[in-house]
C-alpha cells in the first residue's frame, strides 16, 4: 500500500508518534487502579485508545483534509471524555471545551480553504507561502488560533483550567497536559516552519502573544487554592513558551520551543498524575484540607518534587534546558536587530524578562504547591494510610526519571536524537555541562556524607516536637495552609483590581461570547413575544416586501 | 580532576567560605563599632560554624526527615557550583560556555529554594510564614534584577556568556559608565544585594524579633551551619557577579578587592541605619518604584545612553 501522498514519516513528527504511544501506556497503566468501580469503563477506554490512534493520524499525515478531520474528531473524543466524570460542572465544562476547540476547528476550515485556493494542493509537503497578500495572512492566522485553542494559548486557554477541576484527573494528564499539546505545538511549528515563510512581523506577533501566556496565566495560577485548577493554569503558562522559542524564528528558539513542549508534556502529566495519586487517597484536592504528606505518600512526594522543580526550570532538570534554550533564542533575535529597530529590540527584552520572570513566578506557586500538600503541617487527611500501589506509582517515577534524563544528559539524548534533527540550520551551541555539573553536586554530597559518617565527626540527630513562642500546644491551632500564601500579592491595588477581573471571568473569551451572543439573543427574544396579531403583522410586511421585490423590479 | 580542584578549593569552595567568613566579620565587626561595641575577633565566625558542627541536630517529629537534612545541603552546593563558574570565568574569560550568565542566576535561585523547602519540612507555622515570606522576597527583587540584567546584555551586545561581558568591557569601558548602567548598578547595590543576602531593611523573611528567625527556627547544628556557610559564600559571591557585570574593566587583585570592599560597605551601612520593612512593603517598592527605575533603566539602554 502506497501511504506516501497522505502520509509521511519525517525527523518533526517522528518522536512525536514516539511520545503519543508513552503517554498512552503509561496513562493505560495508571488508570487501570485510578478508574477502577467508575462508571462509564468500557467507553472510557474506548475513547482513550481512539484518541491515541486519531492523534497518530494527525501527526503523521501528510494532507490538510485528513489533518483537518481528525483533528476535529480529538475535539470530539476531548469532549466524550471530560463528560465521563458524568456530574454537572463536568458537563458544563465539556460543553464549555467543545465550543472553543470547536469554534477554532470552524477557523481552521477556513485557513485550510485558503491555502488551497492560494496553492492549490492539500499536500503539506508541496505547500510554502509567504506572506504577501492579505490572504495568506488571514490562513496563517486562523491556523495559529486553531493551534492556541489546542495547545491552550490566551486568549482561547480559558477551557483548560476548568477541564482541569472537573474532569478525570487521568482525562487531564492525558490530554489537555500531553497530547493537546504535543499536537498542538507541533502542527505549530509545522505550519510556521514548512507551510509558511515566517516574517517579522508574524514573528513579533507570535513571540508577544508567548510573553502574554506566561506571565498571565502564571499570575492566576499564584491564586488558586486548587491543585489541580493551578495545575491547569501552568498548562496554559508553559504554552508562552513554546510560542515563544518558536516566534523567535531562530534556530536555537525553534528547537527550546519544541524541547520546551516534550519537557512540558512530560512533567505536566507527571504533576497531574502525582495529584490524582493525593486525590485518590485523601479524596480532596483543596490546599487547605491537605498537608504533610511527605512520610504517607514518599515516593508520590519524591516525583512530584521532581517535576515541580522541572517545571520551575531548576537546573540540573529538564525544563531548564529549553528554557535556556529558548531565552538564548531571544536573546540572538535581540542581537539580531541592528540598532534602528527599537521597537522590536525592545519587544524582545520585555519577552526575555517576562519569560524568566514567570519561571520565577511558576516557582512560587510550586513552591506553595509542594508546602501546601507534602509538607508543613498536617492536614484533615486521616483516611490516608499507605502509598498507592505500583501501578499508580509506578507512571509518576517513570515520567520523573524521564524529567532527570533529559536535563542532566539533555544534549546527548532528547536533543541529538529528537530535536536537532528537526530543526534545520542549528549550530549548536556552547553547551553548558549539565553532567558535569550534577557529577559535582553529586561528589560533594557524597563527600559531605563520607566526612561526616567518620567516628569523631558523626552528627547527633534527636527528634523532638516543633517549637513555637515556649510552648508546643499551640501548634494545632495555628496551621498555615498553601492558601494565604501569596494573599500579600493578591491584595496589591493594582493586581487585586485586575484579579476580581480575571474571577469575575472579564478575559475569559468564552464568557464574553457567552455575552455577546445572549445580548443578541435578548434582541431577538423581544420580537418573539408570543401574541398571535404581532406575528400576523411581521407575515404582513413580509408579504409586502415579497410583492415589491417581484413586481417593482 | 581540575573541575574538581577548581570546585572544592579555588576558587570554589574553600576560597569563597573563607572570603564570605571574613566578609562576615567584617560586617559584625562594623557594625558593632557603629553601635559602640567592640565586636568579635577576626576568626569568630569560623569557631561559630565549627561550634554547630558539634552540636546535636533536632529534627521535628512528624515530617519528612530527609528533605528537612538534605534541603540545605543542595543549596550549599548550587552556591558552590555557581561560585565556582563566576571564579574560573573571571581567570579564564576564555573558557566560559555560552549562556553561562544565565546557568549562574539560576544556580543562585537554588539556595533560595533550599530554604524555602527546608522551612516548609519543619513543620511549623512561623516557618511557613518565613517560607512564604522568603518567596514573595525573591519575586520582588526577580523582576528588577532581571531588567538590570538585560541592561548589561544590550550594552555588550547581546553577550550572555561571563567571559565575553568581561572582555567586551575590557576593550571598551564598564558598564558602569553610561547613565542606563550606573542606574542599574545603584538599584542592584542599595536594594537587590541586602534582600539576596537577607541583610536589613529585607529581611523580613527572617526577621528575629517577629518571627523567631522564621526559616530557621527548627535548624540546628549541622543544618543550620551548612545554611550559615552558604549565605556567607553568597556574601562573596553576588558582590564579585555586580563587579563583573558592571565594573568589569580591570579585574586585577587589588582593584577586584577595592572594589569588592566599597560594595560590601555600602550593603553594610544600609543594613546599619534603616529599619526593617514589612513584606508587603517590600513587595510595593521593589514592583514599583524600583521596579519602574530599572524599567527607565532599560529604556535608556535601548536608546543608547
Amino acid at each position: 500500500m502506497k501511504l506516501y501522498p497522505l502520509f509521511r514519516l519525517d525527523t518533526l513528527n517522528g518522536f512525536i508518534g514516539i511520545f503519543i504511544g508513552l503517554f498512552f501506556v503509561l496513562i493505560l497503566i495508571y488508570s487501570l487502579d485510578f478508574m477502577w468501580k467508575k462508571r462509564n469503563l468500557l467507553q472510557y477506554y474506548f475513547y482513550i485508545i481512539l484518541t491515541a490512534l486519531f492523534s497518530l493520524v494527525v501527526v503523521f499525515t501528510n494532507d490538510l483534509r485528513l489533518l483537518l478531520v481528525f483533528w476535529g474528531l480529538l475535539g470530539l473524543t476531548l469532549y466524550l471524555l471530560i463528560n465521563i466524570a458524568d456530574d454537572e460542572k463536568a458537563s458544563l465544562t465539556a460543553k464549555k471545551t467543545f465550543i472553543i476547540v470547536g469554534g477554532s476547528d470552524c477557523l481552521m476550515l477556513l485557513g485550510i480553504a485558503i491555502i488551497y485556493f492560494l496553492s492549490g494542493t492539500f499536500q503539506m509537503d508541496k505547500i510554502k507561502l509567504s506572506f504577501n497578500s492579505s490572504l495568506t495572512n488571514l490562513a496563517y492566522l486562523c491556523l495559529v488560533i486553531a493551534c492556541f485553542a489546542k495547545a491552550g494559548a490566551m486568549p482561547v486557554h480559558s477551557w483548560i483550567p476548568d477541564c482541569a477541576e472537573y474532569a478525570p484527573l487521568t482525562v487531564t494528564a492525558y490530554l489537555p497536559a500531553s497530547l493537546d499539546k504535543l499536537l498542538g505545538i507541533y502542527l505549530l511549528a509545522r505550519i510556521s516552519l514548512d507551510l509558511f515563510v515566517m516574517n517579522s512581523i508574524m514573528n513579533i506577533f507570535l513571540m508577544i502573544i508567548g510573553a502574554i501566556t506566561i506571565i498571565a496565566a502564571v499570575m492566576m495560577a499564584l491564586i488558586q487554592h486548587n491543585i489541580k485548577r493551578l495545575l491547569g493554569y501552568h498548562a496554559v503558562s508553559q504554552v508562552g513558551y513554546m510560542v515563544l522559542g518558536i516566534g523567535t524564528g531562530v534556530a536555537v528558539g525553534i528547537a527550546g520551543g519544541i524541547f520546551h513542549m516534550l519537557n512540558h508534556a512530560i512533567y505536566k502529566s507527571c504533576l497531574f498524575l502525582s495529584t490524582a495519586n493525593v486525590e485518590y487517597r485523601t479524596k480532596t484536592s483543596e490546599l487547605d484540607k491537605l498537608g504533610g504528606l511527605a512520610k504517607i505518600l514518599p515516593i508520590t512526594y519524591l516525583s512530584c518534587l521532581v517535576a515541580s522543580l522541572s517545571i520551575s526550570g531548576v537546573p540540573p532538570f529538564n525544563g531548564f534546558v529549553s528554557k535556556w534554550m529558548v531565552y538564548q533564542g531571544i536573546i540572538e533575535k535581540l542581537t539580531a536587530y541592528s540598532a534602528q529597530f527599537t521597537a522590536q529590540r525592545f519587544v524582545a527584552i520585555l519577552c526575555l524578562v517576562a519569560a524568566m520572570f514567570g519561571s520565577g513566578l511558576t516557582l512560587a506557586s510550586f513552591m506553595k504547591l509542594i508546602h501546601g500538600v507534602f509538607l508543613g503541617q498536617d492536614g484533615d487527611n486521616k483516611q490516608v494510610w499507605a502509598e498507592v500501589s505500583w501501578r499508580m506509582w509506578l507512571p509518576t517515577v517513570i515520567l520523573a526519571v524521564v524529567c532527570i534524563v533529559f536535563g542532566v544528559f539533555a544534549y546527548p539524548v532528547p536533543l541529538k536524537l529528537f530535536i536537532f534533527p528537526a530543526v534545520k540550520g542549528i549550530d549548536f551551541i556552547g553547551t553548558w555541562h549539565a553532567g558535569l555539573s550534577t557529577l559535582l553536586i553529586i561528589l560533594g554530597l557524597v563527600l559531605g556524607i563520607s566526612i561526616f559518617s567518620l567516628r569523631d565527626l558523626k552528627p547527633v540527630f534527636r527528634k523532638d516536637r516543633p517549637f513555637m513562642g515556649a510552648e508546643t500546644t499551640a501548634l494545632e491551632l495555628t496551621k498555615v495552609s498553601g492558601v494565604e500564601f501569596y494573599n500579600t500579592i493578591k491584595e496589591l491595588k493594582v493586581l487585586s483590581f485586575i484579579y476580581k477581573k480575571a474571577e469575575a471571568g472579564f478575559f475569559d473569551i468564552y464568557e464574553q461570547g457567552k455575552r455577546f451572543v445572549f445580548a443578541i439573543g435578548r434582541g431577538l427574544q423581544y420580537l418573539h413575544n408570543g401574541v398571535l396579531p404581532s406575528y400576523l403583522v411581521w407575515c404582513l410586511l413580509g408579504m409586502l416586501g415579497l410583492f415589491y421585490v417581484i413586481i417593482f423590479k | 580532576m581540575k573541575g574538581l580542584f577548581s570546585y572544592l578549593i579555588f576558587p570554589g569552595f574553600l576560597f569563597s567560605a573563607f572570603i564570605g567568613l571574613i566578609a562576615g566579620w567584617l560586617d559584625r565587626k562594623i557594625t558593632a563599632r557603629i553601635q559602640w561595641r567592640k565586636g568579635p575577633p577576626w576568626y569568630q565566625n569560623f569557631l561559630d560554624i565549627l561550634k554547630l558542627l558539634g552540636k546535636e541536630t533536632i529534627i521535628p517529629e512528624g515530617t519528612s526527615a530527609l528533605t528537612f537534612i538534605f534541603s540545605p545541603f543542595f543549596g550549599f552546593l548550587s552556591a558552590v557550583l555557581a561560585t565556582t563558574i563566576l571564579g574560573r570565568s573571571i581567570i579564564f574569560p576564555r573558557e566560559g560556555f555560552l549562556g553561562d550568565l544565565i546557568v549562574v542566576l539560576y544556580l543562585l535561585m537554588i539556595p533560595v529554594i533550599s530554604i524555602i523547602i527546608g522551612a516548609s519540612a519543619s513543620h511549623n507555622p512561623l516557618a511557613s510564614l518565613g517560607a512564604s515570606r522568603e518567596m514573595k522576597m525573591a519575586l520582588g527583587y526577580e523582576l528588577f534584577f532581571l531588567f538590570c540584567v538585560s541592561v548589561v546584555i544590550i550594552k555588550t551586545n547581546g553577550a550572555i556568556q561571563l567571559g565575553s561581558i568581561i572582555n567586551h568591557q575590557m576593550s571598551f569601558k564598564s558598564n558602569i559608565f553610561s547613565f542606563s548602567g550606573f542606574l542599574a548598578f545603584l538599584l542592584l547595590v542599595l536594594f537587590y544585594l541586602p534582600a539576596k543576602l537577607g541583610f536589613v531593611p529585607f529581611d523580613a523573611p527572617e526577621a528575629e524579633q517577629e518571627i523567631i528567625a522564621g526559616t530557621m527556627i527548627e535548624y540546628s547544628g549541622l543544618g543550620l551551619a551548612i545554611f550559615k556557610l552558604t549565605k556567607a559564600i553568597l556574601l562573596y559571591t553576588m558582590p564579585v557577579l555586580l563587579i563583573v557585570l558592571f565594573l568589569g574593566k580591570d579585574l586585577s587583585a587589588l582593584f577586584l578587592i577595592l572594589k569588592y570592599l566599597a560594595i560590601l560597605l555600602t550593603v553594610i551601612i544600609i543594613k546599619n541605619t534603616n529599619p526593617r520593612l514589612r513584606i508587603d512593603q517590600v513587595l510595593r517598592l521593589f514592583w514599583g518604584p524600583v521596579g519602574i527605575l530599572a524599567f527607565l533603566a532599560v529604556i535608556l539602554a535601548g536608546l543608547g545612553y
